[in-house]
This record gives C-alpha cells, structure tokens and sequence, in this order.
C-alpha cells in the first residue's frame, strides 16, 4: 500500500515538472513589458520595436497595465520620487515577473553616483534579474539582454520573485530607510 | 556693445540708481540694481519691448553671505538680451513677487524657493513642494549642502570583493 | 456631478516622459489640473558644481533626452564667451550641420508622436524608423547614436569621416521624397483633422503671459521670433531658411509646422554641405591639461533655438576648474507647468496627452 502512495506522490511530482516546463516555455517565448519609462534608456526602446531590431520576433510586445504584464523595464537610473512608484507598480504585478534593469546607473550610481536624488544600488531595492551594460545600451545590446532573459526564464535562474517574496522583509527594511515613506499619504501635495 | 544694447542701458540708468552696468557680448548686457528699484526698473524695460522673462535664477555667493537674484529679459523685436541682477540677505532671503509683471515668473519663484529657500511675498504658492518630495535637510542648491555626503548616507553603494587592481599587474 | 481625483500617472501608454498630471474631473472634463514633476529629477545642477569644465562635457547631453546637442552648444558657447576663443570657421559649419540632425531628429519624433494619443500608430513607427537612419549617420560621425560629446570649447571634436557627405544628401533626398506620404497619412486624415482642427488653442496673449517659445509663438503671434533669425549664432545669417508663421495656433496648425519646419531644415543642411570651407575644426584656447582649464570670471547666458523653442544655460564663472551655477533654461518650462495649470482645464482627458504633444512638453528638461 506505502509503495503505491509513494509511486502516486513521485508520479504527481514528475508531472507537476512537467507541466512547469511547458508552461515556462509559453512564458518566455510571449512576455509582455509594461510601458513605464522611467529613465534616459527609455529613447532606444522606440527603435528596439521598429522593425530594424524588431523586438516582437522575441515574443515581446507593450502592455499598459501592470496587472497584465510579465516584464518591468527599468530604463536607467531611478530617483527617488520614481522608485516610490516603481515599487508600488512592481508589487502589483503578478508573479511570476521579471525585471530588467538598463545602463550603468542601476548598478552602482552610473553618473550620478554623488547625486542627493538618484539611489545607487537598484538590488538594495527590488530583486533584479538582468543587468544591460551601456550609457546608453545600443538597441542590438538590449535585444541581447532580452534574450538572456530568455534563457534565464527556461533555465530557472531568472527567479527574482521568488526572492522577494523570501527576503520580503530585508527588502522593505533597505525601501524604509532610504525612501522614507513608501506610499505618501498626500499625493496631491495640497 | 550694439545699439540698441546701448541706448537702453543709458535710459535705465538715466531714470534710476545703477549699481553697475557690464556688458557681457556684443547684444547682451548685466545690470545690478538695488532690491528696492527692482520692480520699477523691470516695470520700465518692460515697457520698451523687454517682453519676455526667459528665467529667473539664483546664484549663492556664500563667501559675501548673498543671495543673487538674476532675471534674464529678451527682446523678439531687436533680438538682444539684458541680465537684470539684484543681491539680498543670505540668512534671511525675502523678496517681493514680481507676478503682476511678469505672470510667467510664477513657478521660477517656486523653484528657486525649492532650491534655495528664497522666501516671495505675494506668491503663495511658493511654501508648496513642486520637484522634491520629503525633502529633510537644508534647500540642497545652497553651498553649504553636501551631496556626496547625502547620497552615501541615504543610498548605499556597491562594495566590490574582488580586488581588481591586482589582476591588472599580469599576475 | 461629483468630482473625482485622477491621475494621468507616470505609468500610462499615452504619457510623454515620465511625469504626472494630477486632475480633478468632472464627467469626461477636466476641472483643475497640475503637473507633477520631480520624477526625473537628479539634482544636474548640483552635480555640475562637482565635475570640471572638461569633465561636464560629458555628462550634460543627458539633461535633454530627444534632442542632446542644444545642451553642448550652450555650453561651449557660453565658456568661449568668457575665455575669449575664437572658433574655427569650418567648425561652426560643422555645429550647423550636426544641430539642424539633431533637430530633424527631434521633430520626426515629436510628428509621430502625435500618432500615439489619436491612434495611429502607423505614423509613429514610420517616424521612428527614419529617426533610425539619422541615428546611423550619427554614429559614423560622432561614435555614438544618442549622447554625443561631440559640440566642445572651441569647436568640435574631430573632423567629419570621408564620403559622409553623400550618405547625408542620400539620406536627406530620401526623406524629401517621402514627406508628402507623411502628410497625406497624418494631415489630410479625416480623423486627425477631426481630432485636431479648432482644438487646443493657444491665443497670442497666453504665449505674452506664460511666456511661451518655438512653434507655438511664432504660429499665434504670426511674427518670425526664430532666435536663428532674431539673433544670429554659427553662421544662420549665411544661409537662407524660411521660417513659417501663422495667426491661428490650434493643434492642426502647430502639427503642421513641423512638417512644414522639416522641409526647411533639409533646405539649410543642403546648403550647409555645399558651403563649407575647409580649414581647422578646433582652437584650443586654454592651455594647460584639459582637466586643469580655469575660465576666466564672468556671468553669460546663452541661448539658441531648439526644436520646442528657446533653449538656454546661464553659467557663473569665479575662476575656478569647476563651474560655480549652471542654471539650465528648458524650453518646455513655461507651458508644461503654468500652462497645464491654466490652460488644460476644460479640455477632455482624452485631450490631455494630445495637449502635452501639441505643446512640445519635454520631461527631462524641466526637472533637470
């Protein structure tokens, strides 16, 4: 009796991969961006649809919402005022989802590494899962990126929710004390 | 300095009291007048074709402990430009609107209140926050505002582990 | 009808850069409205204080996103004003040529851009793809398709590659054929017209009080206050450019004038390659290492004639390698904020993105 459980768990396990595998397949192959640009990088991403790079032979197209789409695109460095609204459009978004980050400034400051208004270390506050060098990254560099991410969703490796939502709270202790108030009670600043 | 620089620098400092008079190119020319006459003589140039007020900025001169108001006026029709420039107090920066001349200046007055604590009278608008959000510390334009010092407080940096300078020897 | 607060977010598919517009409406109408800006703000003037005079040149292309170049020719301007340099003669052409790109650029981006609000899409990727191929030529002559750090003091950087020149006239011969397709897909469309014809306007005595620039003074004053004609800078007096003018500024109109601006733009760019004499393209002027130069004292401002209007820095100068206050003049400043403050009430939020468009709001330039 104990062998035939065990035969159904490991059966039902082995199929669950399965159907990840196909489904992770599906979700790299149509990922959709949200249209947020928050940044400098945002100008090459007109060219990057155009049909010289032609971003839609990847699968990937603009979406308005975030509760529709797969991939958020930080183009650039981030100030203060945007990651409040960077972060409130990312945690809305349904998992699973991934995110890009463009340009030198994301990583450690870029130019703006003494700027009173620009962070300098976008892991500090969202998990990002890859990185596209450039100031600013050609069009060819971004479609590169893209397909890394490609590759990362079939490989697994590109698993940024899934540290944020383990890591929940160190994430949110680095938001606090750098932002201060997350969601500002008087938006209208009246 | 061209004509039409020249006869409107005289008119000016025919009428009222000019600190000094420096000519910058050949169609542009600063004038520094006293706070009090500001409004009067931005009133007169005004009025003989100075229509538009291309900005109104601020220079901070810690060393004197002034502020420097600057207003940038252009002429469309003669095609030049005049720099009409006043000083106030730097612990105490007051200064009266000029919105019922010209009515644009109203968000340059917002945003050099923003970055410099330049208090207008009159432009009640002026006391709300336009580009910086929470903002806790001193106006950060001013000199005495260090933003090296804010940024790697607030925002923390990368810290590289490998030490790079040591592969660069060939080794 | 109650009255319900909005806003036209920072995320949003219709939004040109990223700022916000925060609106109480009533129905479909706006009733007030502000614009939120700050979003792009990284504190340039600041950093500049930090950086030397060689250094800035840099990283000030970034302040202007579409159209970078106005920001390197102020400059270098304003420091050849206090150091006393000449330029090279070749190198103003030169300045000529790679501003009037930068400007064809810009307003190929902004013509079909007006294509996202009213939906038609076709008109911004057709718009895009030919931005591509002045983005190439670019790259060939300044090794960068976007920031180029090209304009410096005293000149420009290098000389232009050989057999640039019939790439140019190929490109722009090109285009010239293909701006009547452009018009009849955008300006003789029933719905554009419908959408744009009679709305959005903007009186004569708004542009005196918000103090408005560019295209929309010269199409409600019907006065030709091009900066490139009012007060000539690199060599525009030589050469013969149209500036078209009209009394009767709605969306239609302002639409119009950039197309009508780009055939001009092609007109000097030709006469430009043909006029150009040979000689020099730098004069270094200050001596010493680069990362050493100390300009002289003085306060000068500089303006010139970008693709939305006037442009300008103000640079303060106490003998320093680094500069003591660049303030930087956008030319959007004046409407995007006074004007969505006072002018955008009464409009349809459908109109709001159309209103940005229509006006030539750039974000980047008024949060520096």
């Amino acid at each position: 009796m104990s062998e035939t459980m065990d035969m159904i768990v490991e059966k039902d396990k082995k199929l669950k991969e399965g159907w990840e595998g196909i489904s992770r397949f599906f979700r790299a192959n149509s990922l959709w961006m949200l249209m947020y640009c928050t940044g400098c990088c945002a100008i090459e991403l007109p060219q990057a649809m155009t049909s010289r790079y032609d971003m839609e032979r990847l699968g990937m197209g603009p979406m308005a919402t975030p509760r529709q789409a797969d991939v958020l695109l930080v183009t650039g460095y981030l100030s203060v005022k945007t990651l409040r609204r960077v972060i409130y459009a990312y945690e809305q978004m349904s998992t699973p989802k991934y995110l890009v980050a463009f340009g030198p400034c994301p990583i450690n400051g870029g130019i703006y590494y003494d700027a009173y208004a620009v962070i300098n270390r976008l892991d500090q506050y969202l998990p990002v899962d890859v990185y596209i060098a450039g100031c600013m990254p050609k069009p060819e560099a971004v479609m590169n990126g893209f397909q890394d991410l490609i590759d990362g969703i079939k490989n697994k490796t590109a698993d940024g929710w899934k540290r944020y939502r383990d890591n929940y709270e160190w994430y949110k202790k680095n938001q606090v004390e750098s932002l201060g108030e997350l969601r500002i009670k008087d938006e209208f600043h009246e | 300095m061209n004509k039409h620089i020249e006869s409107i620098t005289q008119a000016v400092q025919a009428k009222f009291s000019v600190v000094a008079v420096t000519p910058v190119r050949d169609d542009q020319a600063a004038l520094d007048v006293k706070p009090g006459e500001l409004h009067a003589v931005l009133s007169f140039v005004k009025a003989q074709g100075f229509r538009q007020l291309s900005m109104l900025t601020c220079v901070d001169w810690i060393q004197d402990g002034e502020f420097q108001l600057v207003y940038l006026l252009f002429d469309w029709d003669k095609g030049v430009r005049l720099q009409v420039r006043t000083r106030i107090d730097r612990k105490h920066p007051t200064f009266t609107t000029v919105t019922n001349i010209y009515p644009g200046v109203q968000y340059y007055e917002r945003d050099v209140h923003e970055f410099f604590g330049v208090e207008f009278e009159g432009n009640e608008m002026s006391f709300k926050q336009l580009f910086l959000e929470n903002w806790d510390d001193i106006p950060p334009m001013r000199k005495d505002f260090n933003s090296k010092a804010y940024s790697d407080k607030k925002f923390p940096v990368r810290e590289y582990h490998k030490d790079f300078s040591k592969e660069g020897d060939g080794k | 009808m109650k009255q319900v607060k909005l806003f036209l977010g920072p995320q949003h598919p219709g939004m040109h850069g990223n700022s916000s517009i925060h609106m109480y409406v009533e129905g479909d109408i706006i009733k007030r409205s502000y614009l939120l800006p700050g979003m792009l703000h990284r504190g340039f003037e600041k950093t500049m204080e930090n950086r030397t005079w060689m250094n800035n040149i840099g990283i000030i292309p970034r302040i202007c996103v579409p159209e970078p170049d106005p920001n390197e020719m102020v400059f270098a301007s304003n420091v050849e004003t206090l150091a006393n340099i000449e330029v090279p003669e070749r190198a103003h052409w030169i300045r000529m040529l790679i501003l009037e790109l930068a400007r064809l650029a810009a307003h190929l981006m902004a013509f079909g851009g007006c294509g996202g609000p009213t939906g038609l899409y076709t008109a911004m990727y057709w718009a895009q793809a030919d931005r591509d191929g002045i983005l190439t030529l670019f790259e060939e002559i300044t090794g960068q398709r976007i920031y180029h750090m090209y304009i410096v003091i005293g000149g420009v950087r290098k000389d232009l590659p050989k057999g640039i020149e019939k790439k140019i006239l190929a490109y722009v011969d090109d285009l010239e054929r293909r701006l009547p397709d452009y018009e009849d897909l955008l300006l003789n469309n029933p719905t554009i017209i419908a959408r744009t014809k009679d709305q959005i306007m903007l009186p004569a005595e708004v542009v005196w009080e918000l103090g408005v620039t560019g295209i929309g003074m010269r199409s409600s004053t019907g006065k030709a206050y091009d900066i490139r004609k009012v007060a000539p800078y690199a060599r525009y007096d030589k050469v013969e450019f149209d500036v078209p003018t009209a009394n009767y500024s709605d969306a239609y109109t302002r639409i119009r004038f950039k197309w009508l601006e780009m055939h001009q733009i092609i007109r000097i760019i030709r006469q430009v390659l043909v006029m150009m004499p040979e000689g020099k393209v730098r004069e270094k002027g200050l001596d010493g290492n680069a990362l050493r130069w100390q300009v002289p004292k003085g306060q000068v401002y500089t303006a010139i004639e970008s693709s939305r209007g006037e442009f300008g820095y103000y640079t303060v100068s106490d003998g320093g390698i680094n500069p003591y206050r660049v303030a930087v003049r956008g030319a959007s400043f004046p409407q995007g904020l006074l004007g969505v403050e006072r002018y955008l009430p009464g409009h349809r939020i459908d109109d709001a993105a159309l209103w940005f468009d229509t006006m030539g709001i750039c974000s980047p330039e008024i949060d520096r």
